[in-house]
């Protein structure tokens, strides 16, 4: 996860400590991660290594994009726009190593494992063409929004877009991805048409209007869907140790509260509810002990189900369930490609370990 | 075409009173061995299988193999307007989105008919293997009931522990503790009052006390309850329906969270 989403911040104020150092950071870690103990979860962070050269493009339009916004925001305070104010000051939030650094800090005093690896699994749907095979949003929101986390199964999707997985990488990369720009004029209505209509994105490129639609010129598409399917990934024998431990109790006090000035009061507190959430038996789901199969009968009626993006009944049925429900258990993940589900939460449960038993 | 009717229309009632506040919506299947439903609640840590044998039915046509989803809360308000005594007839024609009760009171003078709609319901199906479990307690349905009502007073979990000496009930709360110990005990009156331990291998596990109570609802449908665990497996508590079937609750476990037992504990 990268901790872009966490940095809770309001305005252009931000949470610093004595020194002047920002601290919304750690403010944000600390609170969301609690949470996400209490619920009895057991989040495992991951942070980004080294970006895969296709996604330096939009690193670097990223970065071009807070220049902008920096600018903007500070025209915006000159008109005293309050919205605006907060929309660009929202997007020229920059998270330096130091950032970084300070949560890694936090999270291992707080007993909460950390990875390093290459590419993530995110509040974006690129995890889903990964082959995780859920993708949870909203996990990581303020509990103040009180936004439901939503699930997205790839199965299902695939099943209602009528597409293949080939097809629906396709669909991403068109409708715009992390690795490479898409093209102007496309977006994820007419994306799903062009492949439903052409199948590949070879095939698009030969019939489509190249007047009307610019295709870039360097467009590394190919490269693109290759990262997609054969992401560099942990093998077996390079397997990630995950551990939750207790909390070091004087270490997060001298860091919170002695370097960075949170109240201590505060800090003594949320240290007992990390214990008490780490004290908690966690629920097991009926999922990590019988494997699902195919029911043989056939339903009275099925409704002829037809699906289009934007369709009055999504076509991706996004799942409502309480953070209370998921959990996990073993801290121990086996073979790569799991890793990025592994990173969204954790939600399956004992088996894990021991292999085989569950098709998610 | 389906058409199954079912004497004692009271069994219906009690199963959907049982089920209702677990699931919401689930699919009825029917085939020629029998009605059955097999249904997870919405946060997949439990389970309830259902199935009423078409032997128990009067008359049970079932032309091919169908699922009806069925909103259960909408079919307990529909089941609630029969009479204890009523006959219970369901009816569905192929290709229709509805379904139809029939009640009939036993003096033939009264017929009323619901019209329920179906609904299209994905539901995932568990293939649930038979297996050896290491213990099996059968008790009294009322006592268990009354065991689980009682340790939710002082607790949200309970640990059951089966051995040698008898069965164990366990909970702790902010309040206290309790537990609760029965022994075997064959020597009674009537048989239904008997608690028979059969084990293998002393077992000991964690349950939400939540779902158990939930479970409990069934206890109207028979006096006794067989309670079935083993470590590894999910606890089944069974309910056996009159002649014709059963009704049967599965519970995923609490995972202890023992810091030692991570370190002892080979990875495989």
């Amino acid at each position: 996860m990268g901790i872009k989403i966490v940095v809770g911040r309001a305005g252009t104020e931000m949470l610093t400590n004595e020194a002047g150092e920002v601290t919304s950071h750690l403010q944000g870690m600390f609170s969301r991660t609690i949470r996400l103990l209490e619920a009895g979860m057991k989040p495992v962070y991951v942070f980004d290594g080294k970006p895969p050269d296709l996604k330096k493009q939009e690193l670097a339009k990223r970065y071009s994009k807070r220049v902008d916004a920096t600018e903007d925001l500070a025209e915006a305070v000159e008109a005293g726009n309050k919205e605006d104010i907060e929309k660009f000051s929202k997007r020229t939030v920059k998270v330096t190593k130091q950032h970084n650094d300070d949560c890694k800090r936090l999270l291992r005093l707080m007993g909460v494992p950390v990875v390093e690896v290459y590419a993530v699994a995110s509040e974006d749907m690129d995890s889903l063409t990964f082959g995780a095979s859920k993708f949870l949003r909203h996990l990581m929101d303020p509990s103040s929004r009180k936004i439901p986390v939503m699930e997205f199964e790839v199965a299902k999707i695939l099943e209602e877009l009528n597409l293949s997985m080939d097809q629906f990488i396709d669909l991403c990369i068109l409708s715009g991805c992390d690795y490479c720009e898409s093209i102007r004029g496309i977006g994820g209505q007419t994306a799903l048409k062009l492949i439903r209509q052409h199948g590949s994105i070879e095939d698009i490129l030969e019939n489509i209007n190249k007047d009307r639609y610019q295709i870039p010129e360097d467009w590394p598409y190919q490269e693109a869907r290759k990262l997609f399917k054969e992401p560099e990934v942990f093998t077996d024998e390079e397997q990630v140790e995950l551990k939750w431990t207790p909390p070091d109790e004087e270490g997060l006090i001298t860091f919170l509260v002695n370097e960075n000035g949170f109240n201590s009061d505060r800090v003594t507190k949320a240290i007992e509810k990390i214990k008490a959430a780490k004290n908690k038996s966690s629920q097991g789901r009926l999922e990590s002990f019988f494997k699902p199969v195919a029911n043989t009968s056939a339903p009275i009626k099925r409704k002829e189900s037809k699906c289009v993006l934007q369709s009055p009944k999504p076509a991706m049925k996004p799942r409502m369930f309480s953070v209370q429900a998921c959990n996990s258990s073993r801290p121990k993940l086996t073979g790569g490609r799991s890793l990025p589900t592994l990173a969204l939460g954790l939600k399956y449960s004992p088996q894990l370990s021991r292999g085989g038993c569950f098709a998610t | 075409m389906l058409e199954l009717r079912l004497v004692q229309g009271s069994l219906l009632k009690k199963v959907l009173e049982s089920i209702k506040d677990l699931v919401n919506d689930a699919n009825f299947d029917c085939s020629a061995t029998g009605f059955s439903l097999q249904a997870m609640d919405s946060s997949h840590v439990a389970l309830v299988a259902l199935l009423l044998r078409s032997e128990g039915f009067e008359h049970y046509r079932c032309d091919r193999n169908i699922s009806m989803g069925m909103n259960l809360g909408n079919m307990s308000k529909m089941l609630k307007c029969a009479g204890n005594d009523d006959i219970i007839t369901i009816k569905a024609d192929d290709g229709s989105d509805t379904v139809t009760f029939m009640f009939e009171s036993p003096t033939q003078d009264k017929i009323a008919d619901f019209e329920m709609k179906l609904m299209d319901i994905d539901s995932e199906h568990l293939g649930i293997p038979e297996a050896e479990y290491q213990a099996i307690v059968r008790m009294p349905s009322a006592e268990f009931a009354r065991i689980c009502r009682d340790l939710s007073s002082i607790g949200d979990t309970v640990v059951i522990s089966v051995t040698k000496e008898g069965v164990k009930f366990s909970t702790r709360g902010d309040i206290g503790t309790a537990n609760i110990v029965l022994r075997q005990n064959t020597t009674v009156d009537k048989p239904e009052e008997a608690t028979i331990i059969e084990m293998t291998e002393p077992v000991s596990l964690t349950f939400a006390l939540r779902y158990m109570n939930s479970f409990t609802k069934a206890t109207p449908l028979s006096s006794t309850v067989t309670i079935s665990l083993s470590t590894e497996l999910p606890v089944v508590v069974e309910y056996k329906i009159a002649e014709m079937g059963y009704i049967r609750f599965y519970l995923a476990p609490k995972i202890e969270e023992d810091e030692d037992e991570h370190e002892t504990k080979p990875q495989v």
